[in-house]
């Protein structure tokens, strides 16, 4: 019977940088087709190790990546993805618009000015069109930036800490957008530090500390396991442990 | 092949937005070159093989616009996509590493142009200088071209701190392409400084494209223009591994 490949298989992943850190070690993770993944951890747990590793932006050391069953490094792989990364890293010469159309014209898109159209519509851009990165707010080029990892239609979309420093009104507006993002069918991959955010977004959430995988599951499977009320609690003693 | 179109256009639009620092500012610098020690002291230096000496630093002034140009661009533009990041938009992209190598260096070769076009115009209108052999012009400024727009890809690439890259430019290509016979034939310089210019690439590429402007050099146009391939391949090489590898760019 026809299984439906993965969004993301990682098996056996390994990265060890040139000054000795181990920052993945024996990484295994399987993200399903359609689903909404949270990745927890603490500040160098891994986490944007392996989100630069998916993306290509990073050699591994060992280990196996596949995006819907085509290699990380292949060109349909990486037409499936789009990153949003933790810090804003727009280019500084183009303006809110350009940033898109050539974003998706490196992506090889056809319509690339209706769909940039579209996206700044979509992320409320339309007065900031013509403005270069630089010239924006932090909100604005926060937005930015999740439109740009969205404007090729990627099935997978990977958000790496995409509320860290924004304000109420933004990560709520946000939330929102990738809600809708996930319910069209887009498989999302979210790591962040705010634990309401993993549970209140994600169908399913891993803790990840050191490297490794220290547990997986829903939330409430994860109050289970560990025998506590509160995600803040299964978090304190996933990484104490 | 859309990526590489989008890369190219991306890499030339940024030299078109900043076109008073890219291509005017060396433009000037060069006339100015030409103005001051052709047509205001060119009258009392003698000509070099019966060329008025007006005529004949033209070719050189232009090679060295134009490397430094193609070095600088790539050498800048990489330095501060690797810098701010937005390197990774082009890293993630479903492109080549050949893709990748080539729209970097074509950013390199459109400013060098404008700039080489610009003078050409220029030169032409104050000191009429000919064009006898365009063919070896076109082919000595190409290889020259792809020379210093790897180098200046390779430097970008390999540089920690903005100084890296203007190191190369001001401490190496500058002062090889002032002692590689911009302004004088090395013939007339004594031994061992004649013996030793040959040991400088810049001088067989500024001696290529004087052949292509006035037919005649201090060496052989084919010793000059495989020189230049001797080198041009193996930098162009160097900074399509780099992209291949991900060496320094993925670590």
């Amino acid at each position: 019977m026809f299984r439906e490949h993965p969004a993301l298989l990682l098996e056996n992943l390994s990265k060890q940088y040139d000054d000795g850190t181990v920052a993945l070690e024996g990484f295994d993770l399987e993200i399903p087709a359609g689903a909404f993944f949270g990745l927890l951890g603490p500040n160098g747990a891994g986490k944007t190790t392996l989100i630069s590793a998916v993306c290509n932006l990073l050699r591994i050391s060992d280990g196996e990546i596949s995006v819907f069953g085509h290699p990380h490094d292949s060109m349909e792989a990486r037409r499936s993805i789009g990153l949003a990364e933790q810090d804003i890293n727009l280019d500084r010469f183009l303006t809110a618009r350009e940033t898109l159309i050539y974003h998706g014209g490196y992506f090889g898109m056809d319509d690339l000015e209706a769909r940039a159209d579209e996206m700044i519509e979509a992320f409320g851009l339309q007065s900031k069109r013509d403005v270069r990165a630089p010239k924006l707010s932090g909100g604005q080029r926060r937005r930015l930036l999740l439109a740009r990892a969205l404007m090729h239609r990627p099935r997978l979309v990977i958000l790496d800490e995409p509320t860290a420093g924004v304000d109420f009104e933004l990560r709520t507006e946000l939330w929102r957008y990738i809600r809708r993002l996930h319910a069209e069918g887009t498989t999302i991959l979210l790591t962040t530090h705010y634990l309401e955010e993993a549970e209140e977004l994600c169908d399913e959430i891993a803790l990840i500390r050191g490297g490794r995988l220290i547990a997986r599951d829903t939330a409430d499977g994860l109050r289970d396991h560990f025998a506590v009320d509160r995600l803040q609690d299964v978090y304190v003693k996933a990484m104490a442990s | 092949m859309s990526g590489l179109v989008w890369l190219c256009k991306r890499e030339t639009l940024r030299v078109s937005k900043l076109w008073t620092q890219t291509v005017l500012a060396p433009v000037i610098s060069s006339i100015l070159f030409i103005l001051v020690f052709g047509l205001s002291l060119g009258g009392r230096i003698q000509g070099v093989s019966d060329v008025d000496y007006e005529i004949f630093i033209v070719p050189g002034l232009i090679t060295m616009g134009m490397v430094q140009a193609a070095y600088a661009n790539n050498a800048s533009s990489i330095f501060q996509a690797r810098f701010d990041r937005y390197i990774h938009d082009v890293l993630s992209a479903p492109m080549r590493p050949w893709q990748i190598t080539l729209g970097y260096t074509v950013g390199g070769i459109f400013r060098a142009l404008a700039i080489g076009v610009s003078l050409l115009v220029l030169s032409v209108l104050l000191v009429d200088v000919p064009i006898e052999r365009p063919f070896a012009l076109v082919a000595a400024v190409s290889l020259g071209l792809v020379l210093f727009s790897a180098l200046g890809v390779v430097a970008g690439i390999y540089a920690e701190v903005w100084d890296h890259t203007t190191f190369i430019a001001n401490i190496v290509i500058l002062p090889l392409a002032f002692v590689g016979g911009v302004f004088y034939s090395v013939e007339v310089l004594p031994s061992p400084w004649e013996e030793l210019s040959h040991f400088n690439p810049v001088f067989y590429l500024v001696n290529a494209v004087r052949f292509g402007f006035l037919g005649e050099s201090d060496v052989s146009v084919w010793l000059s223009l495989g020189v230049t391939a001797a080198l041009a391949l193996p930098v162009y090489a160097w900074s399509q591994w780099l992209f291949t590898t991900g060496k320094r760019l993925k670590d």
